[in-house]
């Protein structure tokens, strides 16, 4: 006897559990975009350029950028060997340590800037020291610098942890069998390697100082950095004023992520 | 000459060692199953792992203590470890900028045409030869290999066999290659050491360890299959009687009479023959039987007998024109003849 319903015929019917998946987040997907394009839309954009050359807005891209890029240059000089050794080394010493890294992610920007307060605050030994010789750790660019370091460093560390990790030791091994140092075997083995990773941690915590606010308004309401005069413009003047330098930034995020599409190594993925 | 004395090291939970091993130049194969220590001997000599205790000596330097770059030892891992962001001649070039040294060694390895190439474009057996073209490039006093020929297909790995041995031969420095594959260990070695729990149970000629090994575990780990006790019935000039069940075998290895000894025969070295065959053979060493089943291993037969004067069942190999020529079925009856030299016995 033939079969009076084909596989195909069934196949068909049966319930497609994953568009219903898609369908459900797809509402998340929209409650991601939707914000992005009104912000991006709502304003024309020949008044947007127009008020992205105000001095306050130019004044706080400068410092933003200026801070952040020495934040991401700090996090890397230091956080680089902290990366490496976290991923050559063994026990539970590695884990305390990784712990301790991962800190600044999970606290509160807020409370960091709380932290860092009791540390280098103005009437802390550390910033008492630092102003007799001329250097404010607050309410100056160092301060920001500071709070962009705690709260972005975190990013250049693991994530060149897991770089370093991923490049099998056993090519370490072979190259100083061949007779080359550890320093020469770092240059051209482990580092060439890491590096897409590496490029990926600093990116992540350029873009993670760029948007700093919590920590920084505490320890630097002044000079202002972007995230400080989005809060400024929209408290005094309303939020269309604020809306230039949000476009700035929601520009330096997609370009971030367009960095660590292109470097084929995003750790977010 | 490498030469390893009371060497040890100590895991959370596994204890390697005490190891002594002297190595001419030779290749010495260490052999012995997953987890026994082949690895933790070749990474405490090599300094990739600082050793507990015991000295390392190679050409009469300690290298104990010594950094891993300044022991001149050549390392050949088990996936090649080759540079994946370098081509086929940087990696050779690594260790030897001398263009003419890239040269000889990729001719020599077969290698010229895949010079420009990453190695994630090679093959496995293209890897291992550019992983040891880069190794011998260095000119390492000292060659370990890391079952190098592990992963690579069959073919592959028959041929690089008997290319690497003429290879390592050519070299005159001691060279330990670490296989948990007897037929590599065999073929590659001069001398093989079998190795169980950190330990080294047996060092020998690959034929000698095969033949004549010294324990049980020896025995099983070379394919000795039939391992049974017998009574030493009499000890003549030049033999040994022995009665297993009712069966008398007479083998070359003295002992004593009145004890009990274990039987150690290789499968290959059993003839197998129909029912009225083998009648040149020595009776003593002759026995009927049944077969209880057989089944194909690689390119022979494996056949396991019931015998019907003893409570044993003997496992023979049989290449295929023997196989052919025997009515070799379950159930089959055949008379198997064990040559004295073939007996070796175990106290």
């Amino acid at each position: 006897m033939l079969p009076t319903k084909s596989r195909t015929d069934v196949a068909s019917r049966r319930f497609d559990w994953l568009t219903v998946a898609f369908l459900l987040g797809a509402v998340l997907l929209c409650y991601y975009l939707v914000p992005l394009l009104a912000l991006v839309l709502s304003q024309p954009p020949g008044v947007v350029i127009q008020r992205l050359t105000r001095p306050t807005v130019v004044s706080a891209a400068t410092t933003s950028l200026t801070a952040s890029i020495t934040s991401a240059a700090i996090a890397s000089v230091f956080g680089l060997p902290l990366a490496y050794w976290l991923a050559r080394t063994d026990g539970r010493v590695k884990t305390v340590v990784t712990a301790v890294v991962v800190l600044p992610l999970v606290l509160p920007p807020i409370v960091s800037g709380m932290v860092l307060l009791t540390v280098v605050g103005p009437n802390t030994f550390i910033g008492g020291l630092a102003a007799a010789n001329g250097l404010q750790l607050t309410r100056s660019v160092a301060g920001i610098v500071l709070a962009q370091t705690f709260v972005a460093s975190p990013f250049v560390v693991i994530t060149a942890k897991a770089a370093f990790e991923s490049v099998d030791r056993s090519l370490e091994y072979a190259s100083q069998s061949l007779g080359k140092s550890r320093l020469t075997t770092f240059r051209r083995v482990t580092l060439p390697l890491a590096w897409p990773g590496i490029l990926a941690g600093i990116t992540l915590a350029f873009a993670r100082a760029i948007g700093e606010f919590g920590a920084t308004i505490m320890l630097a309401y002044y000079p202002r950095t972007m995230p400080v005069q989005i809060w400024v413009s929209f408290t005094t003047l309303g939020l269309e004023n604020a809306f230039p330098v949000a476009v700035i930034l929601v520009g330096i995020a997609v370009a971030t992520l367009i960095v660590l599409n292109v470097l084929g190594t995003n750790p977010l993925e | 000459m490498l030469e390893v004395n009371s060497l040890t090291k100590t895991y959370d939970t596994f204890d390697f060692g005490p190891v002594d091993l002297t190595v001419e130049d030779e290749v010495l194969s260490i052999l012995g199953p997953s987890g026994s220590g082949k690895t933790t001997l070749l990474s405490l000599i090599a300094g990739i792992v600082d050793t507990d205790g015991g000295t390392i000596s190679l050409n009469g330097d300690r290298l104990n203590g010594c950094p891993l770059q300044e022991r001149r030892t050549g390392l050949v891992f088990q996936d090649g470890a080759l540079f994946p962001h370098m081509t086929a001649r940087e990696n050779i070039g690594y260790a030897a900028t001398d263009r003419d040294r890239i040269t000889k060694f990729a001719s020599l390895l077969e290698i010229t045409d895949v010079l420009d190439r990453r190695p994630p474009t090679l093959s496995g057996g293209e890897q291992q030869r550019v992983a040891l073209a880069r190794t011998l490039a260095a000119d390492p006093d000292l060659l370990l290999l890391d079952e190098p020929l592990a992963s690579l297909d069959a073919p592959i790995r028959r041929r690089l066999r008997r290319e690497l041995h003429a290879l390592f031969t050519s070299l005159e420095i001691p060279v330990i290659y670490v296989t948990h594959d007897q037929r590599t260990a065999t073929a590659l070695g001069d001398r093989t050491a079998i190795v169980r729990d950190g330990a080294i149970e047996q060092v020998g000629s690959p034929m000698a360890v095969i033949n004549r090994p010294a324990t049980r575990f020896v025995a099983r780990f070379t394919g000795n299959e039939n391992l049974f006790d017998a009574t030493v019935v009499e000890q003549r000039e030049d033999t040994t009687l022995l009665r297993v069940g009712n069966i008398r075998l007479q083998a070359t290895t003295a002992a004593a009479a009145g004890t009990t000894v274990t039987l150690c025969i290789h499968p290959s070295r059993i003839q197998v023959h129909t029912p009225n065959g083998g009648d040149d053979c020595h009776d003593e060493n002759t026995a009927s039987g049944t077969i209880d089943r057989w089944l194909t291993e690689g390119n022979e037969y494996r056949v396991e007998i019931d015998l019907d004067d003893a409570p044993i069942t003997l496992t023979t190999t049989i290449r295929p024109p023997s196989f052919d020529q025997l009515p070799l079925e379950a159930g089959s009856r055949v008379r198997v003849t064990i040559p004295p030299a073939a007996i070796h016995l175990l106290r």
